[in-house]
């Protein structure tokens, strides 16, 4: 055991009693300085005091469900304690030892409580009556501990006589006794001494049962640690650890695994193999003495009282080894290399790795290989090794032990850097050694820095971690790539590319060498995985939380317990508990997503979030108008006031002028008012002067405008509102002289009206003034005489009052104009674009697979049946030169060329498609002539080159095939370029057109439907049968949709059309049925449109028609058709064929035909020739 | 900038990044390399004249004197011929310019149709150099010989696991064969060498992803591959770089194809014949050669490999194929 990890550490006065909460963070300590303290060892905080005992507390409890401590201490008194935080006080005191009390427990159901006492007594409270039920006497000396048996009515006590004793307390349940006083005699009888252990040489300080063993372990002052076992009948010693060399306070087994965990008062605190009773691993401290164990009922956890305080450990790491490869991953769990397949579930042990290292430890690092499927393991144990071993390909169910095969070595940390090296770290030498996978050192390197940790760091590149640094290292370079600054980094975790990688110290996650953000967490990060879509998901104490790749960040969900992130994806997080088992959790990832897609400006995916989800709320709110999206914002916000506000800041005016009339405060129509002005939009700003009667301003914004009727406007209102001064204004900007000197005269500042008169030469007004002042021109004689006014009031040059100022145009936001439409295309399959979207590709693959299925063996001789007369001769050559490719080559083959894949293509397949696909279109011709009857491929190039383009990519000319995990030159076959549901996806999409009434689309996608038919490659028979039945869909739609257009032509004459409209309409009805040989229907939409009277050419054409419809007065084709009549159309003349009349067919798509056309080029598709003899589509491999 | 970057950059395809680089003084031991490299760089990007320019004339270099041989063309084949017997025996130069000599007279043979005298050129009774064993073998692979292609080069691959030109011939027989190395997976070598590439951390390129989109879509994986090529666009486009958008392009067409997107693949088809002249309908019937007469060895193919070895770029270049008979519409 080389861990002991401490997770919390606290000073106070010598911890004498210790107790940990069942389920919260919580930890009881008895001080001795008479306080109980209660810590939160998760957060590390001192969560409350108990200070009512006086002297040294030694014993403490936590009752197991009830919120409830209980306390004894020196002043003989034993205290329980409400737990609850908002009503934390002593609820009682029992009173009755008559010396120090050692110990206190609750019974695990009974309302019990068992206290121990120098007083040589051991008693029994119930705390429901909160008397003393049983007094246990029999200790000679002060006893120093006594506890319940988890499950059976035992108490086991330790004595200062040497003694352990076991009690019987069976009577005690049975015969709850009287309320009596306390009274020796009649407690006596309930309870009795079943065993005393004698054996230690001096006093034995504390006993504990096995949880589940009946075992006991004591610890005393001989300095020893003695282990019992109990039968039924009797109870004797078994063995006995020494090591401490000082009186030993206390012993307990560890809840979970074989090992005894020990502290004395040598300072030390030590871990025993219960099996082998050798001691595993010390842990010393300094200057205190240990006074106390505990152990966390569930969770591996410990803790020990000293001298100075308190530490709460564990014993070994409980992080299982793992990775994640693809959609595996590959992890530790009991010492066995396990896979777990995330889609499938599946789980399944492939390797012991039981003999490697110390069988106490399990293995701290895992790495795997796919290209060789090995895995390098890593263990702390014995100074930190690996061991490298190969994983069995098949899982037969039984699982291979690595020490058959398993290379080892001593490292500190291994991991593969290609798939056939791996690096090894020396810690103690600071080398990293590279060996290949026969375990032997090809290249040692010197890290540049004192290296503690190294990661995987891409092919051959290492990540090395150190105290303050951390440091990219191209091995092959012997090279530092890049530095960080970090503290010391724990874990890494690439993303799926291998793009960005996560870097996990204990508090901080970062990114990626060059673009790097940084997360402060408070709280040990834990683990964490990178989401398909570049978010890193992480894992705290408590929290799972997301990070986006720009450094923002917060919680998913809470914990409550750690858990190691090993995948996540979509909503579900895969993640292995603290027991290395397996678990999802799933979460709601909208948040994170929604943040994603606005930092990728991906608006549909931000409009689809906003539409099937809840997100709305102040912090989604909060954060877009933090992040500089407030027109995005406003979307979300129903709330006037805070819609104003987000108006205001993104510059949507309209939305602000609409939202200060629903708020119509004054101050809003202020800042709407400065927030147009800023923009320009001076219509806004007029009508939010209006609103707040700011008349002056008004005034001066149409002058701004130049807009001088509105200021005359102004002028009257003044005049109305009895304002001069406004008045005066106004006139001022008009430039309105007369106004000027009415507004003068009228406040009786007749001078001024007078000079203002004069100077603009308006004698007559003047003299006027004059008047009315009771004044002549004589009175004013010595007033100085000025030129007239030379200066006019501005022209207005460009009058912008109906012109807001030209702005910045925003474009039309995507929000608006989707959230106006009020629905969203395809709004239901708008696909979560940020990610790879890897699953339709999985779905292709596996489509491909049931293909390959599919296949039978036997292709050469089905294959080559169809023309086997032809190519007898041929076939013997490629039976030879099969072989020649088969067989082992030697090099003096010299540079005959081989047979191309091309070539194994056509010669392995009887499909047009695959040898379309294998270049040889020529071939490929003569099976659609043969099989098809195909005669015209002009029409066919397209396809051809489609196909043959899609099946070889470029680099070497590489073929892609059709069944990849085929490799015999006589079995691979190309891809299928065109799949029967892929083709039906078109054939759909036809339909819609039909149905939105597109009838020249519909027409198109069938015949190309019908191409894409001809060049399919069916595989099964159930395969054949649907080619076949999509084949004769298509066609018979193409051909309804020819009839479909005669029948709406007519109907659209009888819409309710304008006379010309209608000219038309029937002009085009008569062309289409003329055409189709309907010469009855096109005789009388002739004289329908007679009676429109049209041009005189138009009535020409007409007549004519009429003509033709009297020669020949009937209708080739039925218009209204009934599906249950018995006959097929002709698909050249569209006549009825009936039954029973001679007909040909079209070879490919069997449409009928009248006999005439036997031997023309089918006009449906335009390939075949009608009537031909054709084999049909070769029979499925 | 080490001649390991170099030559790594070199392997993998980034010809324009070598041509940026800045020589070395040429008292440096690194000079001479650094040189032959930017000259083959150019002659792998089919510019010959730039790359006699950048060759003394006057030198005694036998690998510089086979650049330029190689770079005359025609011309330069006896040179080479001489070059090939002359480094016979030759005590005074390296190793390793003895094998730049074989390689780029081998391809020069290669470029005249003398396949024959090519493989005699590169094949050893002993020793073989990790080039031409590389070069060797995809000659082989153009023969359609895959088995004699992997027997050359597992020996040399076991003896030096670690050069990456040796693992591009590797993965190139696995892309041609489909084998499935030990995983069981089909295209092993071939993925594990371009996830490991692309996962290296030193060298990023958009000719990388293309690869690896490539083994992708071979492996039947259409999506993922779609979702490398996407990468591999916008690494391109952020670098406003032609080079290497064909291949890229090409690899997209079929994936597109193959999703049944025909409108996109159509699309992306003009695209790439915008950027290389459309081939006429009669030059591909002739195709029909193609199945009887496949042992032609793919001629411009060969041309690009032995410069390079690089499987990243595409080698279909119809405006460069008049010289071959038009044999199909692309030259493997």
């Amino acid at each position: 055991m080389s861990v002991m990890l401490t997770k919390f550490e606290s000073k106070s006065n010598r911890v004498k009693g210790l107790a940990f909460h069942p389920t919260q963070p919580l930890l009881a300590a008895a001080l001795h300085n008479g306080s109980v303290q209660l810590w939160n060892y998760r957060m590390g905080v001192l969560v409350d005091r108990f200070e009512e005992h006086e002297g040294p507390v030694r014993g403490v409890a936590i009752h197991p469900s009830r919120a409830l401590l209980v306390t004894g201490g020196d002043d003989y008194k034993i205290k329980v304690w409400d737990l609850k935080p908002q009503s934390r006080r002593c609820l009682f005191t029992l009173h009755g030892h008559l010396d120090y009390v050692r110990t206190v427990q609750f019974h695990h159901e009974m309302p019990w409580i068992l206290s121990a006492s120098d007083d040589q007594t051991i008693r029994i409270w119930n705390s429901t009556s909160r008397h003393c039920v049983a007094i246990l006497t029999g200790h000679s000396h002060y006893v120093m501990s006594a506890q319940f048996h988890p499950k059976d009515d035992l108490i086991v006590s330790t004595s200062m006589d040497q003694t352990v004793r076991v009690w019987d307390i069976s009577g005690l349940r049975k015969n709850t006794p009287n309320n009596g006083p306390n009274n020796f005699e009649t407690f006596d009888t309930f309870s009795t001494v079943k065993y005393v252990l004698e054996g230690h040489d001096r006093g034995v300080n504390w006993a504990s049962f096995h949880p589940t063993l009946p075992l006991i372990v004591s610890a005393a002052d001989d300095r020893t640690i003695k282990i019992w076992r109990m039968s039924e009948t009797r109870a004797w010693e078994v063995d006995s650890c020494r090591g401490h060399f000082n009186s030993v306070s206390s012993a307990i087994f560890h809840p979970k695994h074989e090992l005894i965990v020990s502290c004395a008062e040598d300072k030390t605190v030590r871990v025993w193999d219960l099996a082998k009773r050798t001691a595993i691993q010390t842990f010393r401290r300094e200057n205190d003495r240990f006074w106390i164990l505990a152990a966390h009922p569930n969770l591996n956890l410990f803790a020990a009282g000293h001298d100075g305080g308190l530490i709460v450990f564990k014993l070994e790491r409980e992080r299982p080894a793992f990775t994640v490869h693809g959609d595996m991953l590959y992890y530790i769990r009991d010492k066995y290399v396990r896979t777990y397949d995330f889609n499938s579930g599946s789980d399944i042990g492939l390797l012991s790795v039981r003999k490697f290292g110390s069988p106490y430890v399990p293995p701290r690092t895992v790495s795997y290989n796919p290209a060789e499927r090995a895995v390098v393991v890593t263990i702390s144990s014995d100074n930190g090794l690996f061991e490298l071993s190969s994983l069995p390909t098949q899982s037969n169910g039984e699982v291979k032990d690595s020490s058959a095969d398993g290379k080892r070595g001593s490292a500190h940390s291994a991991i593969f850097v290609a798939r056939n090296r791996f690096a090894v770290l020396n810690k103690t030498s600071q080398l990293i050694e590279v060996r290949d996978l026969s375990n032997s050192v090809v290249k040692t390197i010197k890290p540049p820095a004192q290296t503690n940790e190294i990661f995987y760091g891409g092919t051959a590149c290492l990540i090395l971690s150190s105290t303050t640094t951390v440091v990219l290292y191209d091995i092959q370079q012997q090279k530092t790539i890049a530095e960080l600054n970090s503290p010391p980094v724990k874990y890494v975790v690439w993303n799926a590319d291998g793009s960005l990688v996560a870097l996990m110290s204990k508090h901080i996650a970062n990114k990626n060498f060059s673009q790097n953000s940084l997360i402060h967490e408070t709280i040990r990060i834990k683990s964490g995985a990178w989401d398909d879509t570049g978010v890193f998901i992480y894992s705290t104490l408590n929290h799972i939380k997301y990070c986006l790749p720009q450094g923002d960040h917060g919680v998913i969900c809470t914990l409550d317990n750690p858990v190691y992130l090993t995948r996540v994806k979509g909503k579900t997080a895969h993640c292995l508990d603290r027991s290395a088992r397996p678990r999802t959790i799933t979460f709601d990832p909208t948040e994170y997503r929604f943040k994603l897609a606005l930092l990728r400006n991906n608006y549909d995916e931000m409009l689809h979030i906003i539409r099937t989800s809840t997100l709305l709320g102040q912090s989604i709110i909060a954060y877009l108008q933090q992040k500089g999206f407030p027109e995005i914002a406003l979307h979300f916000v129903q709330d006037k006031n805070t819609r104003f506000d987000l108006a205001i800041e993104c510059g949507n005016l309209d939305v602000a002028l609409e939202t200060a009339r629903a708020i119509d405060r004054p101050e809003c129509w202020d800042r709407l008012a400065q927030q147009a002005l800023k923009q320009g939009n001076h219509k806004i700003v007029e009508k939010a002067y209006q609103q707040t009667k700011n008349f002056d301003r008004l005034s001066f914004l149409y002058l701004a405008t130049g807009s001088t009727e509105k200021l005359s406007k102004m002028q009257k209102i003044a005049d109305a509102r009895g304002n001069p001064m406004s008045r005066f204004h106004n006139a001022l900007y008009a430039g309105d002289v007369l106004g000027r000197i009415t507004v003068l005269r009228d406040v009786g500042l007749h001078p001024l009206a007078y000079l203002t008169a004069k100077t603009n030469g308006l004698e007559e007004e003047a003299a006027e003034i004059l008047e009315a002042a009771g004044l002549t021109e004589a009175d004013v004689d010595d007033v100085p005489a000025f030129d007239k006014c030379t200066l006019q009031t501005p022209p207005v040059v460009t009058p912008t009052s109906n012109l807001n100022w030209p702005s910045i145009s925003m474009g039309e936001s995507f929000f608006d104009r989707a959230l106006a439409n009020g629905h969203l295309d395809g709004d239901g399959d708008i696909p979560h674009i940020n990610g790879n979207g890897l699953d339709s590709g999985a779905g292709a693959s596996t489509a491909l697979d049931e293909w390959a299925k599919d296949e039978e063996p036997d292709v050469e001789e089905d294959g080559w049946e169809l023309d086997a007369e032809a190519e007898d001769d041929e076939e013997k050559d490629v039976d030879e030169e099969f072989e020649d490719a088969l067989e082992e080559e030697d090099l003096g083959a010299g540079a005959a060329p081989g047979v191309s894949e091309n070539e194994l293509w056509v010669r392995n397949s009887p499909f047009a498609a695959e040898h379309v696909a294998a270049g040889s279109f020529d071939t490929a011709m003569q099976l659609l002539n043969r099989q098809l009857g195909v005669v015209n491929f002009t029409l066919l190039k397209p396809s051809f080159l489609s196909i043959y383009r899609s099946s070889h990519v470029y680099p070497l000319q590489l073929h892609i095939r059709r069944n990849p995990e085929e490799t015999l030159p006589g079995r691979v076959l190309p891809v299928a370029a065109r799949t029967l549901s892929s083709i039906r996806t078109e054939l759909s999409e036809g339909y819609r057109f039909v149905s939105g009434n597109k009838l020249s689309e519909a027409q198109a996608t069938f015949r190309s439907v019908l191409l894409a038919l001809l060049l399919m490659v069916v595989s099964s028979d159930k395969e054949a049968k649907e080619w076949r039945d999509t084949v004769t869909a298509a066609r018979e739609l193409n051909l309804t949709t020819v009839r479909r257009s005669l029948e709406l032509a007519a109907y659209f004459t009888h819409c309710q059309l304008q006379p010309q409209h209608m000219q038309i309409a029937l002009r085009s009805a008569i062309g289409v049925f003329a055409k189709a040989n309907n010469h009855a229907t096109a005789a009388k939409l002739a004289r329908r449109l007679l009676d429109l009277n049209p041009d005189p050419k138009i009535v020409a054409q007409a007549r004519q028609r009429i003509a033709a419809g009297d020669r020949n007065p009937r209708n080739t084709v039925e218009v209204s058709y009934d599906e249950f009549t018995e006959f097929e159309i002709c698909a050249a003349t569209y006549t009825p064929i009936y039954k029973g009349s001679p007909s040909v067919r079209c070879p490919y798509t069997d449409a009928a035909f009248l006999p005439e056309f036997k031997g023309k080029l089918d006009p449906l598709i335009e390939l075949t020739e009608i009537g031909a003899t054709a084999s049909g589509l070769p029979a499925p491999r | 900038m080490d001649i390991y970057y170099i030559r790594q950059q070199f392997t993998l395809g980034a010809y324009p990044a070598i041509l940026s680089l800045p020589l070395p003084d040429d008292s440096s031991p690194d000079y001479i390399p650094t040189l032959l490299y930017k000259a083959r760089a150019h002659l792998a990007l089919g510019d010959n004249t730039s790359a006699l320019a950048l060759l003394p004339t006057d030198t005694e270099n036998i690998a510089l004197r086979a650049a330029a041989a190689l770079a005359r063309g025609e011309q330069g084949l006896e040179t080479l011929r001489d070059l090939c017997v002359e480094i016979e025996g030759d005590d005074d130069s390296e190793e390793w310019e003895k094998e730049i000599v074989q390689v780029l007279a081998a391809t020069a043979f290669v470029r005249a149709g003398e396949i024959e005298e090519a493989l005699e050129t590169l094949r050893s009774e002993d020793k073989i150099g990790d080039e031409p064993a590389a070069l060797l073998s995809q000659v082989y692979l153009s023969l359609a010989r895959p088995a004699l292609a992997q027997k050359v080069l597992a020996p040399v691959l076991k003896a030096n696991p670690d050069a990456l030109v040796l693992q591009l011939a590797e993965s190139a027989i696995s892309l041609v064969t489909g084998s499935q190395g030990t995983s069981g997976e089909p295209y092993a070598p071939a993925l594990s060498f371009y996830n490991e590439q692309v996962a290296n951390p030193s060298i990023s390129s958009a000719a990388l992803l293309v690869g690896r989109a490539v083994v992708r879509i071979l492996r039947g994986e259409l999506s993922p591959a779609q979702s490398d090529l996407e990468e591999a666009e916008s690494i391109l486009s952020r670098a406003k770089c032609e080079q290497g958008s064909s291949d890229m392009l090409a690899a997209m067409v079929v994936a597109a194809g193959l999703s049944a997107k025909k409108g996109e693949a159509d699309q992306l088809w003009s695209r790439l014949l915008k950027q290389y002249p459309p081939i006429p309908w009669s030059q591909i019937s002739v195709l029909k050669n193609s199945c009887s007469m496949n042992a032609l060895p793919s001629l411009r193919f060969l041309l690009e490999l032995s410069l390079s070895l690089r499987m990243n770029r595409v080698v279909y270049n119809p405006c460069n194929d008049n010289n071959s008979g038009g044999t199909g519409i692309h030259r493997g």
